[in-house]
């Protein structure tokens, strides 16, 4: 029986190192640049932003992580990381960075640049599509649950044409473009 | 101007003339307290005077902010200290080989070097250092300001400097010489050496060229050195594109220094932040397994993260040394848990700061109170850090590895002690 | 009393119609006067700031833009939209550069953002203009003795620099209709909205530690100032009982339900009916 076991091969090399000279430098700048990205550069990687995320415990690369391979500019495996897109938007690693890190905001830079790159989440692309078709992501379907409450049945004000030209000129537009 | 009041009284022994020690003695002095300051070096300033820039001015004005009264600026007060303050007797090529007697009236036997120049006499011409090899500047504020002689690279052309000399300032039969002093107290300033680590053989240091300390870094670093400044392999003076600095290389570190070498995080920023800043194009890599940037100097670190220094908390896991000079060198980065390979053209190491020569021989020859090798307090639960034992005084980096600004503090309330003894 | 732009965003309209008529009963009750705002539509959520930063400050910049005509600042009862429009507020008032590049936009609108009325959660609104000694007089049904947990919701709080909203606002506002505010240890923590398009399973779990903890820490009740943390707390509860055969039975009333049941407003009033969990002993308290 043992014959039939299978002997496995020691890997080929023990260590794969990730090569620095081959990741891009600017990634890190680039970021920077970005809406609120200016203090990427202060941290120090003390992992609070870990600490303070209510769901990092199930993510493959953790929020401190995620800024470290930033900082050393692995761009591919930031912007196509699943983790960006599960962010919670919560704040609260970037509420308790002590170095002002706005962790949060700089997550959501990430996936700007994501998108751009067509690196998107298909529910995500159905909220462009929404938006970008009724102008708005919630559409009062029950009117009479309004008038019930002595509501205008229409919301007063409200105007969605506006809205749609904006985002079609935008990269939403983009986004959803290829099926107009 | 300081008024110079003489007492009179057995002189103090400072031993070492480095920060604290030239603080010590010029404080003593002008309080009129004879002072008889020995070094074996044969110029002043210790490690001090191989710092490019001192943390946390980033010059070296920090250690003399007490001082203002003195006329003369920065660098050159050290001149003005020890020319002109007649209570200084400054013996350099000087070791204190002996001491016995008892506290209050120790005799201290002192190996004095060969004088083969009379700094007294010496212009700092230059023509000598035309001549011969085996003369040199160390640097344009040495003191005392007189130029150097290394007599196993001496040869014909130093004959001829002899002979030339302008001012006879040379004399090459010069012989070593020995004297008993008598001294009511003795001030310890002796220091720290940089540990040369020839025996952690990952790193390499002594075997492959681009392999270097942080203080040999401070070297290449200085204007006045060599390259004049500019960051320079050592192996073919080619220019330097990429650094890695290791921190904590045989301190916390129980098979070499247990202790924290304390400085070395703020020195080692210091030298990233200068190289990153004013080198332009060069990229600078710290392994760490701790940053410790203790109390204000955290700037150091917050601005070596702006200014685009890499961090890698880890350890370097294996060094290659490659044709073209660089080494290949491959980290493990615990935060990320992978590993990361480099290429670099200098790999500093940030090497413990361990006790000098002589420090046991004399905690042994005082009866003093050894702390990992450095001169500890007598009591540990006094206030008196700075008392070693009767009559007897420690200060500066000779208790342990200690910045500019804590050596002078130290030195200063050494001076307090004494002062309070003789009133 | 003072006037208020009143932006609703496209969530309380579509789903929580009694969170509409109780902001408006309570404003009423104080004298404040709420217009809807005319020409606006969604904030675009955090959705829209992730793949589309710059249409996402265009339109709240508009929204902002468009209060400024009138010149009275805007109040709104959704975290989410206080959070956009807090934030491009923010924002665009820090970076010139954007503001510029956004203005050149609104401007084929016809419409200028200049950043000269600033948007404010209406509890925030009630607090100051009102203040708790006013509303207090009007408390004629005190919930006396009932625990009410507050999930103040990430949005609302965080980024602090940002928000600015101080969480005693919320305390106060639930203590002065007599009531105690239950301490509970995620009180901190997300109710999970964000991720609902991306990750269903995820967001119900934190909706499901979220009501936990709340339950485990005494609460009779639960009160958010978000439709989206409503649906996360109020309508996941009848999933829960699916997937985790966990039965929560916390009601979760909108903060302007609490207070109008406390300044004597009836249960059809303030839309009872609607909110999913049965909000049945706040009833009993109050006929008790």
């Amino acid at each position: 029986m043992t014959e039939t076991e299978e002997k496995a091969d020691p890997p080929a090399v023990m260590i794969e190192p990730i090569d620095i000279s081959k990741l891009d430098p600017d990634f890190r700048e680039g970021i920077r640049s970005m809406p609120n990205g200016e203090e990427l550069s202060a941290c120090f990687a003390c992992s609070t932003c870990t600490a303070a995320c209510p769901i990092a415990s199930t993510w493959k690369y953790k929020p401190h992580q995620l800024i470290r391979m930033i900082l050393l500019g692995m761009r591919k495996e930031v912007l196509s990381s699943e983790e960006i897109w599960l962010c919670l938007t919560c704040f609260e690693c970037q509420e308790r960075c002590p170095q002002n890190v706005r962790v949060t905001d700089i997550f959501f830079d990430c996936k700007n640049l994501a998108a751009e790159e067509g690196m998107i989440p298909d529910s995500i692309v159905g909220l462009a599509r929404e938006l970008t078709d009724k102008g708005q992501l919630y559409v009062v379907t029950a009117d009479w649950e309004r008038e019930d409450m002595d509501l205008e049945p229409e919301v007063p004000g409200l105007s969605t044409e506006e809205f749609k030209t904006i985002l079609k000129g935008t990269r939403t537009g983009r986004i959803v473009g290829g099926d107009e | 101007m300081v008024e110079v009041k003489t007492l009179v009284s057995n002189p103090v022994l400072v031993i070492g003339a480095g920060v604290a020690g030239l603080t010590a003695a010029t404080q003593l002095a002008d309080f009129g307290i004879r002072t008889v300051l020995v070094d074996r070096l044969p110029i002043v300033g210790g490690n001090a005077m191989d710092l490019y820039k001192a943390f946390p001015t980033d010059d070296c004005s920090y250690c003399f902010e007490g001082s203002r009264l003195r006329p003369g600026i920065r660098k050159c007060f050290y001149r003005s200290a020890i020319l002109d303050q007649p209570n200084i007797d400054l013996k350099v090529n000087t070791e204190v080989t002996e001491i016995s007697g008892s506290p209050g009236k120790f005799q201290a036997k002192l190996s004095v070097g060969p004088q083969y120049i009379d700094s007294k006499k010496c212009i700092m011409c230059g023509l000598c250092i035309e001549c011969s090899n085996a003369f040199c500047l160390p640097s344009p504020q040495c003191q005392p300001q007189a130029v150097i002689y290394d007599p196993e690279m001496s040869d014909e052309g130093a004959k001829k400097a002899e002979e030339e000399c302008p001012t006879k300032a040379i004399n090459l039969g010069a012989q070593p010489s020995e004297e008993t002093i008598q001294v009511s107290d003795i001030v310890i300033a002796t220091g720290y050496h940089e540990m040369k680590p020839v025996s952690i053989d990952e790193y390499g240091y002594g075997k492959i060229p681009n392999v270097v300390t942080q203080l040999e870094l401070a070297q290449i670093l200085d204007p006045n050195g060599k390259s004049g400044g500019a960051l320079v392999r050592p192996s073919d003076g080619g220019q330097v594109k990429r650094v890695m600095m290791v921190q904590c290389v045989g301190s916390r570190d129980e098979n070499y220094y247990p202790f924290c070498s304390k400085i070395c995080c703020v020195y080692a920023l210091k030298h990233a932040n200068i190289i990153t800043l004013e080198r332009d194009g060069t990229q600078v890599t710290v392994v760490y397994m701790d940053i410790r940037t203790y109390d204000r100097h955290e700037r150091y670190y917050r601005v070596a993260r702006d200014a685009g220094v890499r961090f890698v908390r880890g350890r370097v896991s294996r060094l290659e040394a490659c044709a073209d000079g660089t080494l290949d060198i491959i980290a493990y980065d615990s935060l990320l848990d992978k590993y990361l390979k480099f290429n670099v053209d200098l790999f500093v190491l940030s090497s413990a700061l361990e006790p000098p020569k002589g420090s046991a021989e004399l905690i042994e020859s005082l009866s003093l109170h050894p702390a990992s090798g450095f001169v500890g307090p007598a009591d540990l639960t006094s206030e008196n850090a700075v008392v070693a034992a009767d009559h007897v005084y420690v200060c500066g980096a000779a208790t342990g590895p200690a910045e500019i600004p804590e050596s002078v503090t130290q030195a200063r309330a050494v001076v307090s002690m004494i002062l309070q003894s003789r009133k | 009393m003072p006037s208020y732009n009143l932006y609703m965003g496209c969530s309380v309209p579509a789903n929580y119609p009694n969170y509409e008529t109780t902001l408006f009963r309570v404003a009423d009750k104080f004298g404040i006067e709420l217009i809807y705002m005319e020409g606006v539509s969604c904030c675009g959520s955090p959705n829209l700031r992730a793949m589309d930063y710059l249409g996402w400050l265009i339109v709240n910049a508009r929204t902002l833009a468009i209060a400024e005509k009138n010149g009275h600042d805007i109040v709104t009862p959704c975290n989410g939209c206080f959070g956009s429009l807090k934030d491009v507020y923010h924002f665009l008032t820090h970076n010139a550069d954007y503001k510029e590049k956004v203005n050149a936009e609104l401007k084929k609108t016809g419409v200028e953002f200049k950043g000269t009325i600033k948007p404010r959660h209406f509890i925030e609104a009630l607090y100051n203009d009102v203040g708790i000694d006013e509303i207090r007089k009007n408390i004629t049904k005190p919930l006396d003795g009932v625990g009410i947990a507050i999930h103040y919701g990430c949005h609302l709080l965080r980024p602090q620099d940002v928000t600015e909203f101080n969480p005693e606002i919320f305390d106060d506002l639930i203590r002065v209709t007599g009531a105690s505010v239950v301490e509970y240890p995620l009180w901190k923590q997300c109710c999970g909205a964000t991720v609902l398009p991306v990750n269903e399973e995820l967001a119900i779990r934190l909706a499901r530690d979220k009501l936990k903890s709340m339950k485990e820490a005494g609460a009779a009740f639960a009160t958010v100032s978000c439709p989206a943390c409503a649906n996360q707390l109020d309508l996941q509860q009848l999933g829960l009982k699916e997937s985790y055969g966990e039965e929560y039975n916390l009601p979760v009333l909108f903060i302007t339900q609490i207070l109008g049941l406390a300044m004597g407003m009836k249960d059809d009033e303030v839309g009872l009916a609607m909110n999913r969990v049965p909000a049945d002993p706040i009833l009993e308290h109050l006929s008790g």
